[in-house]
């Protein structure tokens, strides 16, 4: 069974935001909303002792997705291939799946009044392509694939060189985005994900 | 403008940004570094940027090695005041006084010859004037050099070793936007030196040599010859300037002046005169002293305003470019800009401009081809590619030779100076009454209440360029103002905040917003580069953000080459009173 992943590596993001562009160029999402989003940490520690990190938030794809739960209409639901997806002429732009969501992966399309989030280019991958991301990517920081696949570069990032999930005692869905870097890079950025408030 | 006659022609590319350090790498090594610069990052084992944001400055090529080699674990040097996205990567952040590199280059020198670190073989076979280096860097310490740069020097020492151990696999980045305090040719020659001490160049990991790729051409007449010389300076007052690129502020200043001979008209193309050159003020005066100007731009910004004739050039497109022929990638390659739809309205592409202007002054004899697909033939005929097989991929490489250990006899020298070796002492410079080695000359502080302006690239955007884009402006549609916490708190500014930066001449910016930051030391103020356009017809970008270049009242000219030394402006922070 094919079970698709993201991996990024942060030595390698240069916080471009390539992607981004990359990503509303492909899927028309208007300007100022992105599904994919460079975010950077606040920095940490005092001049000239500093931490801090870019990182590419984006829907992670759970294991056991929070938004998918919550949708009062299941628009909402998780691809056999591990894919989360929204059929956007079921939902009903409630907003459910944004306030669930721990990772603020979602948000209401300005354009299409629908909630709208990373696919990961799912009728790319149809077309035997790569998500828009990776391909653009002038770091080649990302990488996507078949984490079930031992040929596969994510197989190799996740089980052999250890790339993380940022998850935390309180978040535990089981995202699919993961994160190769600093161990405290990692940690800090997970820090920045407390529970959302029922 | 050659077959025109004029010998006046002149670009930013040299002394608003890398004039200085082609003329210091030549003068050390016989040749300059060109564009990209031939570093070979992805195999390098440590690298070192100084004053460089790699990665908030987006050279692609260069992104996609820089990551590449720090994920497989190159260590990474970042000399910079500012908390850059690279110095969040590195493994020493150096956060360096502005101004004092040649200090801490200096210091690094005597570290690496005084513990014996540097490639003494290589030297030995390649290099001249080590004995005058070593004498000379005797008393440049570290602790000399930590109360000069404010670091310590246990971390000076520290990075000198560092280096030491993963000779010659150490890229010194030569940088590109360089002209910074007027010393910087010397401060080029010192990272050459540094490099050549390392046995870094044509070495793997270190920094690549070229491999030339034929070009063909066509037959023209020769240009006419210019009776009255160059008005830029270059060979002149500005000994070491390059007559291929020319100085922009030289000819400012020629016209200006009238000296050494009046200067009536300005055809402007492919560059954006109010941004890129400082002291805009006087650009506009030298603009006042003209009978003509005619800009060739793809957008209405700021210089068409003083034109006397906008020639609008069609987006990269909608027209054919010159091909792009790069040497000094590992494999050399050429690439190819094919028009994907017609130009809009009556814009035209920037050849068509050039022939047709050429055509009406009887000079089509330089222009002797047709159409850009019969001049890209005749361009990539000694190349033996097919021409088809190009327009298909847009770029094709060919086989490079980038190491020493490539080059076969037939292919010396690899070093064009005058002794055929690395020069670490230059004659060249002596006899023109420069320091033959570099020298560390101190930097004006700023003044009391006042902030050094630096300046630099954020990745969204180019230049000036890019800010009226829809997708590019909604991702940052202004820039901000950095600034450390305790000097705003000392101030009583608040993160966020709307503030005017006005500099010792009493020049003031356009509202920016300020960002209190630990990331920056507290004697300098930082913004992104390309903003503050007041074009109305920029309909995104007009009045957003603050301009650097309008601040610059103040430059510090490198006497070797006449490069415009832009980090010599103070601002101070007023708060912007009017409600938003």
């Amino acid at each position: 069974m094919v079970r698709y992943a993201m991996v990024t590596d942060l030595r390698k993001c240069v916080a471009c935001e390539a992607c981004t562009v990359a990503c509303n160029a492909e899927w028309g999402v208007p300007p100022g909303q992105a599904r994919t989003k460079v975010q950077r940490t606040p920095i940490q520690g005092q001049f000239p002792n500093l931490m801090a990190t870019a990182y590419i938030a984006q829907c992670n794809h759970c294991d056991r997705p929070s938004c998918v739960e919550v949708c009062p209409v299941e628009a909402t639901f998780k691809d056999a291939n591990g894919i989360v997806q929204i059929k956007a002429e079921v939902c009903i732009a409630c907003g459910a799946c944004v306030e669930a969501c721990p990772y603020e992966a979602r948000f209401i399309n300005s354009g299409t009044e629908k909630a709208d989030k990373c696919s990961f280019c799912a009728p790319r991958l149809e077309q035997g392509e790569q998500p828009a991301c990776v391909l653009t990517c002038p770091a080649h920081a990302k990488f996507f694939g078949d984490l079930e696949d031992p040929k596969s570069e994510v197989y190799r990032k996740v089980r052999l060189e250890k790339a993380r999930r940022v998850e935390t005692s309180q978040i535990t869905i089981g995202p699919n985005v993961y994160y190769l870097g600093r161990k405290e890079h990692i940690e800090l950025i997970a820090s920045l994900f407390p529970p959302r408030q029922k | 403008m050659k077959a025109y006659g004029t010998p006046n022609s002149a670009e930013p590319a040299f002394a608003q940004c890398r004039g200085p350090r082609e003329v210091g790498y030549a003068l050390t090594f016989g040749r300059g570094l060109g564009s990209p610069e031939p570093v070979d990052l992805e195999e390098a084992k440590l690298v070192v940027l100084i004053g460089s944001h790699l990665g908030e400055n987006v050279f692609t090529s260069q992104i996609t090695a820089f990551s590449e080699g720090l994920s497989k674990g190159a260590k990474l040097v970042v000399v910079d005041p500012r908390f850059s996205t690279a110095a969040g990567k590195a493994d020493w952040w150096l956060p360096i006084r502005p101004g004092t590199d040649i200090a801490l280059l200096l210091a690094w020198i005597h570290v690496l010859i005084g513990e014996g670190l540097y490639d003494k073989e290589y030297l030995q076979k390649y290099a001249q004037g080590f004995d005058q280096l070593s004498a000379h860097v005797k008393k440049f310490t570290p602790e000399w050099a930590a109360a000069i740069t404010d670091l310590s020097a246990l971390q000076i020492r520290e990075t000198a070793r560092a280096m030491g151990k993963a000779k010659p696999a150490v890229v010194v980045h030569p940088g590109r936007h360089v002209t910074w305090y007027g010393d910087d040719t010397q401060r080029a020659r010192a990272m050459a030196i540094l490099t050549a001490l390392l046995g870094s160049w044509g070495r793997k990991g270190g920094i690549f040599l070229p491999t030339p790729i034929p070009r063909g051409g066509f037959e023209t007449p020769d240009f006419p010859e210019s009776i009255k010389g160059r008005a830029d300076g270059a060979g002149t007052r500005y000994p070491l300037a390059s007559k291929e690129l020319g100085v922009t502020n030289g000819l400012v200043d020629a016209t200006i002046s009238a000296k050494p001979y009046p200067i009536k008209a300005w055809i402007v193309y492919g560059q954006n005169v109010l941004q890129s050159i400082p002291q805009p003020k006087r650009t506009l005066q030298a603009i006042e002293a003209l009978d003509l100007m005619v800009v060739v731009d793809v957008m209405p910004v700021d210089q068409i305003k003083y034109a006397d004739l906008v020639l609008p050039e069609a987006t990269y497109l909608e027209r054919y470019d010159r091909p792009t022929i790069v040497d000094t990638a590992k494999e050399p390659f050429v690439s190819v800009r094919f028009p994907a739809c017609e130009p809009l309205y009556e814009s035209k592409p920037g050849w068509w401009i050039a022939k047709q202007l050429a055509v009406r002054l009887g000079l089509e004899a330089y222009f002797p081809w047709a159409t850009p697909e019969e001049h890209l033939a005749g361009i990539i005929e000694p190349m033996e590619i097919d021409a088809a097989e190009l327009r298909k991929r847009g770029a094709m490489k060919l086989p490079g030779k980038p190491y020493l250990e490539d080059r076969r006899p037939g292919d010396d020298p690899h070093f064009e100076t005058e002794s055929g070796k690395i020069e670490l002492y230059s004659d060249k410079l002596k006899k023109l009454g420069f320091d033959p080695l570099p020298k560390y000359t101190p930097v004006k502080p700023p003044p009391k209440g006042f902030l050094r302006l630096i300046y630099g690239r954020a990745p969204v955007h180019s230049f000036a360029r890019s800010q009226n884009n829809e997708m590019l402006h909604a991702l940052m549609p202004e820039n901000e103002v950095w600034m450390q916490t305790k000097v705003a708190q000392n101030l009583g500014l608040k993160d966020g905040q709307r503030v005017v930066l006005e500099n010792t001449d009493g020049d003031k910016s356009l509202p920016i917003r300020l960002k209190v930051t630990e990331g920056i030391r507290a004697d300098c103020a930082y913004v992104v580069h390309g903003f503050g356009q007041r074009s109305a017809m920029l309909s995104r970008a007009a009045g957003k953000g603050a301009s650097d270049t309008d601040l610059m009242s103040h430059v510090q000219i490198d006497p070797v080459m006449g490069g415009t030394g832009m980090r010599v402006n103070f601002v101070r922070l007023l708060p912007h009173l009017s409600p938003i």
